[in-house]
Parts: structure tokens; C-alpha cells; sequence
């Protein structure tokens, strides 16, 4: 009785409610996808969804989910406006607070000899390739300039720990600098672990000090992409991290890969090597399309059809792995899945919009040049400075962050304006990438049409909503991947 | 007719299908084929010239239409939506201060 009273005060006559915004994408055959504002999904079977555009659907129970969805509402309603604008704000809330991720690029120099390594690799023994500590200290009163109450400091090369006294000047004047201003520092070392010894781990337990690491795979996958004399790069690898894990803890490292031609076949490899060492993130990364990757040795050969299948089958496995027990996590799904199943916006600089570049990180080089991604120092190296936003020694923050070379990327990109993004369901989970399409298309904004950029992360979105729709432990395996 | 062996062309009535949603359809499809529009009376002809050989005419033509189908779909729920979509946009942003740019710093 009381559900049939509720059916009849919540159903809706023919032409009873009103559109919210919303965009489609006809997913298979059988259904359409529409997304609210927010990314709010829901799927509609086909011969439903014009039937509710033109408000003739009588089925009850899908209008009552399209309510839920904020897809629809009856006339007059406040709430769903009032709902969505809330959720909308809290999406964006990141925005004022620029910038959060600040890179110094230490060194340049390097002992490994990668096969995809972006920029210039530079002899061991060649210290003008080391940042200075004026350098450095410029760069750090640029970084307590920022808005952000959090601040992350990550150190790169080259091998950053081949400079290490200046790094650890850097962590120390940092902490000093920042009793002033009382924000959340949080220090990561990129390193391959080759140099690690007590000193360095000693520091590290000190000043509460992450270490990021590398590792493709497998002892002869990752050799085979990372080559060092003696071709011992994932024994060093492998002991520094079994190292970090001991004296500091299991959650103080953790790891990423990089997808080579000779990864595509062994996804589960790549996932075991991680389970192994107690490594329970994996971010099945491509390639990046810039600087040395693209010589023919260097790794980037195959096609985003090609990295799909590898990284959809590396997907599932990490998904039996959960079924049986074992809590891995794929980062980039996990990011993705913070997007599509809460109300937060992880504000990863690769998927956001507008574009992380300047906004979600600044990079300082070792010669003091500021660029406004990792990829923009990367294309440099190949003397393509469209990302230079200035040099340490000669620019202030608002000549960095005013920059027309900023300013025009992230307005050009903005996916709420770029043609086919505006109109994409997909675009609440997405980002623009105006250095990818820079580097691919030689503009900022990229054709939607053709983009790789596009292409990979759509695929990756449909295997996600297409495997959360089908089996329910991967829909709650999702949902809590994306409040983490 | 195009001189291309392997072009095609299409017609859409000009009183049911809008400039707007052919132009967006021709974008969409840019990674099968190229699209010459001109219009012809009240009608647009659409000349198909595909990206690349072994895609027959039947698919390029199926491949629009649907396309233009979509993408009327799309202006369609725009249009009816964009008075609540402006109100949304300003509620969001109403409490933020973001469009305050005058306010001295303190």
C-alpha cells in the first residue's frame, strides 16, 4: 500500500519533466550513456532515450532514475540546481588553490642509459648540469608564492640523488621557509635507487622524505627498457625498494612503469613483479610521446589500439587479483574512478581542466628556467621552448603565472569550449592536454577527431563503465578506488 | 559530382537539418573522411572524400547521417537546457569569489 501511494505521488505524466543538462554517447547497441554536469551516469536502453528527450517515456521506474541522476526534473524544481551547483563547486574547489606540485630538476645527469628517457642524458661527471643553490633558492621563493596550503616538492633529473647535498639543502630550506607560512610540505625523491646508501636513507627517515621509483616489469623486461653499465638496473632497483620498505616503511616508496613495445604482452608479468614487492599501486602508463622516446630504439612503436588491449588485459588481472584477495589498485583507473563515482576532482595534472600545466605544477630546470609541465622541460630538450615560462633569475611570479605562454594553452584547451570536448559525455572524467597536442598536432587544442589524447582515454573510460556496469564486485571495487 | 572514383556524395534538407549540427557531424567523422559542404537551394550537399581507400560509400554515408542525427540530437538538448545550465554555472560559482577580481588583497 505505502509503496503503491509513493509510485503514484512520484510518477510522471507524459511531458511531466523538464532536461537538465546532460550529454550522450551511444555506448553499444543497446544503450546510450548520458552524463550529467557533474558526471553522474546513467544507462539508457536505446529505444528509451529519444522517447525521453521528447518527453514520452512512460516508464516509470527509468524516470525515477533519471531524477536520481539529476538528468531530468519536474517543473519548477530548485533542489536539483541548488544540488548539482554544490557539486559543481566542489569539483572546481582545487582551482583557486594553485600551484600544489613544484619539480626541481636538480640534475641532469645521469648513470642509466633508458631507452625512452626525454631528455638529454648527461655524463655522471659533468656537474654544469647541476642546479645551484641560488638557483634554488630563487625557485623556493617562487614555489611559498603559491595559494596552495599543500606543497609538494619533487626532485628529478637525470638522477636527483647525484645531487644530492643540494636536494637535501633544498628539503631543509624548505622546512625553514615554511615556518612562516605553515603549509603542508610533502618531499618525493624520482629516483632509480642505484645511488641509495645509509646517508640518504638516514635523510630520508629525518625529514619524512617519499621516494618515487621506476620499475617496467620483470628483471630482463626492465633491463631491457633501463640500461646502466653492468645491465643491473632492476637488481639495484629491486634492492633499494626492499631497502626503502625495511628501514622506512612500506608506504614511504612507490613505483611507476612505462609502457614499452616489449611490455604489450606482458601485462601480468608487470603486475606480479609489483605483488611481489608489496607494491600495491600499479600505473599502467604509454609511452610520452616526446624528446628521445620517438628514435626507433626508443620504445614508443605501437598504437593506442595496440596500449589498449595491454592495458585492459593488465585491468582485468588487477581485478582477479582483488577477487582473490589481494588489494591492488591500477592508479590511472583509480584517478579516473575518483572522477566517475564521487564528487571530488583528483586535479592529476594530466586529466584536469583546465589543463594541470602552471596551474597543477611548475618545473624549475637545473639552469633556473621555468616551464609549466614535466613535458614542456621534455620538449625543450629538443629545442621546442613553446612552454618556457621564464628563468628564476630574471622573472617574478606573476611574470610565470601571467604568462601569455600559460594563459593562452589553458584558455585554448579548456574542455568546456574545445570543439566535440563541450558536447563529450566523457568530458566530466577527462582533461585537457594542450603540451600532447602541441607536441602530436602542433596546436594546443588538437583535432578530437584523430587525437591519441582522446582516443586512449575514451577507451579507457568505456572499459571502466562497461566493466563496472557488467559485474557488481568491480562496480564496488571502483566505487572504492574513487574514495580513496 | 566530386572527381574523386572513391568520393561520395549526400544531401540534407536545409529546413530540418541545421549548418550548425552538419558542420559539428563533419568534425566527429574527420578520422574517416573529409566533408565539402555547399549549399543548393534549400538543401546541403555533402561531398564524402574518405581518409583512406577501402571504405566503401554505403558506410561513409551511414557514418553522417547518424552523426548529423546525433548532433541535432545534442544542440536540441542544449537549447533547452542552457537557461537552467546558466543558473547552475552561477549558483556554483556565486560563493567562491572567483569573479570578485576587483577586491584589493588584504
Amino acid at each position: 500500500m505505502n509503496l503503491r501511494l509513493l509510485r503514484d505521488a512520484t510518477a510522471m505524466p507524459p511531458s511531466g519533466w523538464q532536461l537538465l543538462p546532460m550529454r550522450f554517447h551511444r555506448f553499444d547497441s543497446d544503450s546510450v550513456l548520458l552524463t550529467n554536469l557533474v558526471g553522474e551516469h546513467l544507462f539508457v536502453p536505446q529505444d528509451q532515450f529519444l522517447a525521453v528527450i521528447d518527453g514520452t517515456c512512460d516508464d516509470q521506474e527509468l524516470l525515477a532514475r533519471l531524477r536520481a541522476r539529476h538528468l531530468i526534473q519536474r517543473p519548477g524544481d530548485r533542489l536539483p540546481a541548488e544540488l548539482l551547483a554544490i557539486k559543481l563547486r566542489t569539483r572546481l574547489r582545487h582551482l583557486p588553490d594553485s600551484t600544489g606540485l613544484h619539480i626541481f630538476v636538480v640534475t641532469l645527469r645521469c648513470e642509466h642509459t633508458c631507452r625512452y628517457c626525454q631528455v638529454s642524458r648527461q655524463s655522471s661527471a659533468r656537474s654544469e648540469f647541476d642546479m645551484s643553490q641560488e638557483t634554488a633558492r630563487r625557485a623556493l621563493a617562487l614555489a611559498f608564492r603559491s595559494p596552495s596550503p599543500h606543497l609538494k616538492f619533487e626532485f628529478q633529473g637525470g638522477e636527483p640523488l647525484l645531487n644530492f647535498p643540494l636536494l637535501r639543502w633544498i628539503v631543509r630550506e624548505a622546512n625553514r621557509i615554511n615556518q612562516d607560512h605553515g603549509k603542508d610540505l610533502a618531499f618525493v625523491i624520482a629516483t632509480n635507487l642505484a645511488l641509495l646508501d645509509d646517508e640518504i636513507l638516514r635523510f630520508c627517515a629525518e625529514e619524512d622524505v617519499h621516494i618515487s621509483t621506476s620499475l617496467d616489469g620483470p628483471a630482463d623486461l626492465h633491463n631491457h627498457n633501463r640500461r646502466r653499465p653492468g645491465q643491473d638496473s632492476w637488481q639495484k632497483t629491486v634492492a633499494g625498494i626492499r631497502l626503502v620498505q625495511g628501514r622506512l616503511g612500506p608506504g614511504r616508496v612507490s613505483a611507476l612503469m612505462t609502457t614499452t613495445e616489449a611490455s604489450l604482452d606482458r601485462a601480468r608479468d608487470i603486475i606480479d613483479t609489483y605483488a611481489e614487492l608489496g607494491l600495491r599501486n600499479v600505473f599502467l602508463r604509454p609511452i610520452s610521446p616526446y624528446g628521445f622516446a620517438l628514435r626507433p630504439r626508443g620504445g614508443a612503436g605501437y598504437d593506442v589500439d595496440r596500449w589498449l588491449r595491454f592495458y585492459e588485459a593488465g585491468l582485468d588481472y588487477i581485478i582477479d587479483l582483488n577477487r582473490g584477495g589481494l588489494p591492488m589498485v591500477e592508479s590511472y583507473a583509480a584517478i579516473i574512478a575518483r572522477k566517475m563515482f564521487s564528487n571530488q576532482d583528483p586535479g592529476y595534472v594530466d586529466l584536469t581542466s583546465p589543463a594541470g600545466i602552471g596551474l597543477g605544477a611548475l618545473v624549475y630546470n637545473y639552469d633556473g628556467d621555468v616551464y609549466a609541465s614535466d613535458e614542456g622541460r621534455m620538449l625543450a630538450e629538443m629545442n621546442d621552448h613553446t612552454f618556457r615560462l621564464g628563468n628564476v633569475a630574471t622573472s617574478s611570479y606573476e611574470d610565470i603565472l601571467l604568462n601569455e605562454k600559460l594563459l593562452q594553452p589553458l584558455a585554448e584547451s579548456y574542455t568546456l569550449s574545445a570543439p566535440m570536448c563541450h558536447s563529450c559525455a566523457f568530458e566530466p572524467y577527462c582533461g585537457a592536454d594542450p603540451v600532447f597536442h602541441h607536441a602530436t598536432a602542433g596546436d594546443f587544442v588538437g583535432h578530437k577527431a584523430t587525437s591519441a589524447f582522446c582516443r586512449r582515454n575514451m577507451g579507457i573510460f568505456k572499459a571502466l563503465l562497461r566493466r563496472a556496469r557488467e559485474d557488481k564486485f568491480t562496480r564496488e571495487l571502483f566505487w572504492r578506488w574513487g574514495q580513496r | 559530382m566530386p572527381q574523386d572514383p572513391e568520393a561520395t556524395e549526400i544531401s540534407f534538407d536545409g529546413s530540418t537539418t541545421e549548418l550548425d549540427a552538419l558542420q559539428r557531424a563533419v568534425y566527429a567523422v574527420a578520422d574517416l573522411m573529409t566533408v565539402d559542404i555547399r549549399a543548393s537551394g534549400t538543401d546541403y550537399i555533402c561531398a564524402l572524400f574518405p581518409r583512406r581507400s577501402g571504405l566503401d560509400q554505403d558506410t561513409l554515408k551511414h557514418r553522417i547521417r547518424a552523426e548529423v542525427t546525433d548532433q541535432s540530437l545534442r544542440l536540441r538538448i542544449a537549447r533547452e537546457t542552457e537557461p537552467i545550465r546558466n543558473l547552475i554555472f552561477a549558483l556554483a560559482f556565486s560563493e567562491t569569489g572567483l569573479a570578485d577580481s576587483g577586491k584589493p588583497d588584504e
